[in-house]
């Protein structure tokens, strides 16, 4: 399974497909058949985040022997805003992304930024060092680094094969 | 769908590149207030540096460069968002003072303020009383 096809999530229009409707259809399909034959997947958005534009932050996660990167988009939220909690076996991401003074005398032309609070559990399938996990924020990214747990990393080992 | 199809769609809302990255449309809000036009976009990755505002006659560009960031020898888990530079052109139609346009970046969103030019601004004619 191309891993490329698991990309962006039902909910959120991303960035190409403000141009793109019936490909973003298309794309949904996929990530529907895709996330249902997946066995590791981040908790769904909630039925709020389904049926409305309510913010909901994408996220990356890559792995090596060691350690987890995780990674979330979180534009224009404030560092105080965020909540990042870690388990044995899983990272919960909370937070809000306030939405500015609403100013009468504003006149909308184009309002396709999202706001609101957002929650997204996300499972670890290997156990991890949950108080040695790191977090940073710049420029709008969210990024948690948290190495495995020395059990998990024993479970890997590698058996020689010898020959004859 | 292969992979390949899903880079070359993404790629088409942008001008043509030689940096081998995809380019995104920034979602934005707009809105006019009696005396400038403000534009907000969400560009996470961006900073102060990587991000580009052009205005050319009433065409307004904004842009924004973010480094892959690929990290070597690590495997996704999952994926939801792709890394990629920022791109997007709109066409203003009252006049901007070019002069006083603010720009600022922070935690990943772009703001612009665009004052409107004084002609264009809606005046108040005082009545004196005869």
């Amino acid at each position: 399974m191309m891993i490329k096809n698991l990309l962006p999530d039902v909910v959120r229009r991303t960035r190409a497909d403000l141009d793109q409707p019936f490909y973003s259809l298309q794309k949904e399909m996929n990530n529907l058949f895709d996330s249902f034959f997946r066995g590791i997947e981040p908790a769904p958005r909630g039925f709020a985040g389904y049926f409305s534009e309510a913010f909901s932050p994408s996220i990356d996660v890559k792995e090596n022997d060691k350690e987890f990167i995780i990674k979330a988009e979180l534009p224009g939220v404030e560092e105080k805003d965020i909540d990042v909690t870690v388990t044995g076996d899983s990272v919960t991401i909370r937070g809000e992304k306030k939405e500015e003074k609403e100013d009468k005398d504003k006149n909308y032309y184009y309002m396709e930024r999202s706001y609101g609070s957002f929650c997204r559990v996300i499972p670890l399938q290997t156990e991890i060092e949950s108080g040695k996990a790191e977090a940073r924020f710049k420029n709008g990214i969210l990024d948690i680094k948290i190495p495995k747990s020395q059990s998990a990393k024993a479970k890997g080992t590698k058996v020689s094969i010898k020959s004859g | 769908m292969s992979d390949k199809d899903l880079q070359k769609t993404e790629n088409t809302a942008a001008t043509e590149r030689i940096r081998n990255v995809k380019t995104f449309v920034p979602r934005v809000d707009i809105y006019e207030t009696k005396d400038a036009l403000f534009l907000i976009a969400d560009m996470p990755g961006i900073d102060e540096q990587t991000v580009d505002v052009e205005l050319e006659k009433n065409i307004l560009t904004i842009s924004g460069r973010v480094e892959n960031g690929k990290v070597k020898d690590y495997r996704l888990v999952f994926s939801e968002y792709e890394v990629g530079d920022y791109e997007r052109t709109f066409t203003l139609s009252d006049e901007i003072d070019r002069d006083k346009i603010k720009a600022n970046v922070k935690h990943g969103v772009l703001r612009l303020e665009l004052p409107k030019a004084e002609e264009v601004k809606p005046k108040k004619i005082k009545i004196n009383a005869a």
